[in-house]
């Protein structure tokens, strides 16, 4: 990988080939792309699905509205969540150092260039798919919070814990992004 | 006739797109329901003033207030002009597939509103005196409404009854079968049909076919709403079959030859009891075989031993039960359609009690006061409950 020729000419004999000739760079800013990106549309579903329900509820029980406004909160969090993981990864990309045109030396530290890829790509993933299962969760859990607190007050609480659990999977994907991609470092330079 | 739905409604990830608000509405309004210490405050009433001071304290405050003098039938009709202010509210609210879907709820009343004009009609009563009568939510147009009693009452003006008036309302359709299985079975004479058959048949049968159309489109939405509107629909099905069946003894529908032919045709093809069931109910000619043919049917077994051992519940109230039972499981799940047609009925149930208090108040029936079914109430004999709401 990396240093091999290709058996055809634009490097696109099979997937194989096509994947592992994807630039590092390519790789990393997909992750931040589809961690950002995902990220968003479970937050964005579980404040639709929360919301309309909260609105309906507090139709004929106006005192829920401040209350169940915390669900909505807590997807926002996983959209926040997203957005750390792509500041911290677009903060890690870098360009190559002077000097460096067309060609990557030969001398290149190719460990860490593929290394960081990957890395990247995989944390932006992790963030992002574990995400949208957080956002829906919580957003389901939120509509059944407001629906069921106009009926009976001291259920809130009780259904709170619930969307807490909910969005603990927004954090798992974060902890682990940031454990990954810790470690990833875009080289600038020949290999020390 | 089998309506299709323009879609599904989705499942839990997407049904609030567009419907989340207008179910979050309808559960809001679950908290209107008379609780049991209401309940409580209004049997416990000597006058009717009595009554009108507690139920100021209820939902109802707004409903009663218009009212000068309190008489069980201008609570009913106070009462049902709320709920028909608020199922009209959350009609204009809805889009498809719930806008077809709460028209559906209102077809039955249609059929009751036109089987009154057409009732009334044949008797010469006066228009505006059957208008006033007609339940608001199955009105349409005034203009066709007024029409219905103005057709002659022989053959012919029955046939452009039909031709010109009735298949133009939403209902039209279930008349058009009703005429078409009448002349089958009589030979292919259509004018003659409305004319010789008793308009309580008519009512019946449209009545089952609005039931089958009702099934087949809640069957198509799929999902929990066919889950849980499937089983309401089932256990509506079965009453009115029971129901046919019970009071058609003693009338000519009870003959052997009426029994296969007339009665038979009035069972809906939907329903616990149904094929094998009905079938059986078909060649029933006592009250004793009824109970036999349901004792093979664990669900109803329950409900006729009321009524043979002629407790102090009637069988209509043991229906009623049954009913408020199915009907508050709708409420127990969400994201799904059968909270809408759950909420009417049970309303409906609600103002039937509040006329039985009123009416017994009024004839000083104390000892009778208690003989209604509570709507969510912990007091349910389904519900074992520790804590009072």
């Amino acid at each position: 990988m990396g240093h091999e020729d290709c058996v055809s000419k634009f490097c696109n004999a099979g997937w194989g080939e096509v994947l592992s000739r994807l630039s590092p760079y390519g790789y990393a800013n997909f992750g931040i792309a589809f961690g950002l990106g995902f990220s968003v549309v479970g937050a964005a579903w579980g404040i639709w699905l929360t919301g309309s329900s909260l609105v309906g509820a507090a139709v004929k029980a106006p005192r829920i509205r401040s209350k169940n406004l915390i669900s909505v909160i807590f997807c926002e969090a996983t959209a926040i969540y997203g957005v750390i993981m792509a500041i911290i990864l677009a903060n890690k990309i870098k360009k190559p150092g002077d000097g460096i045109t067309t060609e990557l030396p030969e001398d290149w530290d190719f460990n860490s260039f593929y290394y960081a890829g990957f890395g990247m790509f995989s944390a932006g993933l992790s963030v992002g798919l574990t995400n949208i299962a957080s956002g829906v969760s919580v957003g389901i859990a939120g509509s059944s919070c407001a629906i069921a607190d106009a009926q009976d007050a001291s259920l809130f609480v009780k259904i709170l814990i619930v969307e807490i659990f909910a969005s603990a999977l927004g954090i798992f994907g974060i902890i682990v992004g940031i454990i990954e991609s810790n470690a990833c470092n875009f080289p600038i330079g020949a290999a020390e | 006739m089998a309506s299709t739905p323009s879609g599904t409604h989705g499942g839990m990830a997407d049904f609030n797109i567009h419907h989340g608000f207008i179910e979050a509405l309808i559960r809001g309004m679950r908290s209107s329901f008379l609780a049991d210490s209401d309940y409580h405050h209004i049997t416990q009433c000597e006058t009717l003033e009595d009554v009108k001071l507690n139920m100021s304290e209820t939902d109802y405050a707004d409903a009663v207030s218009d009212l000068t003098v309190l008489t069980p039938s201008g609570l009913q009709s106070a009462a049902i002009n709320k709920l028909v202010t608020e199922f009209k509210y959350v009609r204009t609210q809805a889009v498809e597939p719930l806008a077809t879907f709460l028209d559906f709820i209102t077809y039955e009343y249609m059929i009751e509103n036109i089987m009154l004009l057409l009732k009334g009609a044949l008797s010469g009563r006066d228009i505006n005196e059957l208008l006033a009568q007609c339940h608001p939510l199955g009105m349409f147009k005034e203009s066709t409404m007024r029409s219905i009693p103005t057709f002659e009452a022989n053959a012919k003006g029955f046939a452009d009854l039909y031709q010109t008036v009735l298949v133009d309302t939403p209902v039209g359709p279930y008349f058009a079968m009703f005429l078409q299985e009448s002349s089958n079975a009589m030979g292919g004479e259509v004018r003659n049909v409305i004319e010789e058959v008793e308009i309580e048949i008519i009512k019946s049968s449209l009545i089952k076919y609005w039931i089958e159309d009702f099934y087949q489109y809640v069957q198509k939405l799929g999902g929990e709403t066919a889950e849980i509107m499937g089983d309401i629909l089932m256990v509506r099905a079965d009453t009115n079959a029971i129901n046919i069946t019970l009071n058609s003894f003693g009338t000519p529908l009870n003959e052997p030859v009426m029994r296969t032919s007339d009665r038979k045709r009035l069972y809906p093809a939907v329903g616990h009891l149904y094929p094998a069931g009905t079938h059986m109910l078909a060649d029933v000619s006592t009250e004793e075989e009824l109970g036999k043919v349901l004792d093979l049917f664990p669900q109803y077994t329950s409900i006729w031993s009321v009524h043979a051992a002629e407790a102090e519940m009637s069988i209509d109230d043991a229906f009623y039960e049954r009913d408020v039972q199915a009907l508050e499981l709708a409420f127990e799940s969400q994201m799904h359609f059968g909270c809408f047609y759950a909420y009417v009925k049970l309303k409906e149930q609600e103002i039937r009690n509040l006329v039985w208090i009123t009416e017994c108040i009024l004839q000083a029936q104390k000892d009778e006061i208690n003989k209604f079914v509570p709507v969510f109430s912990s007091h349910a004999p389904w519900r074992s409950s520790t804590k009072a709401r």
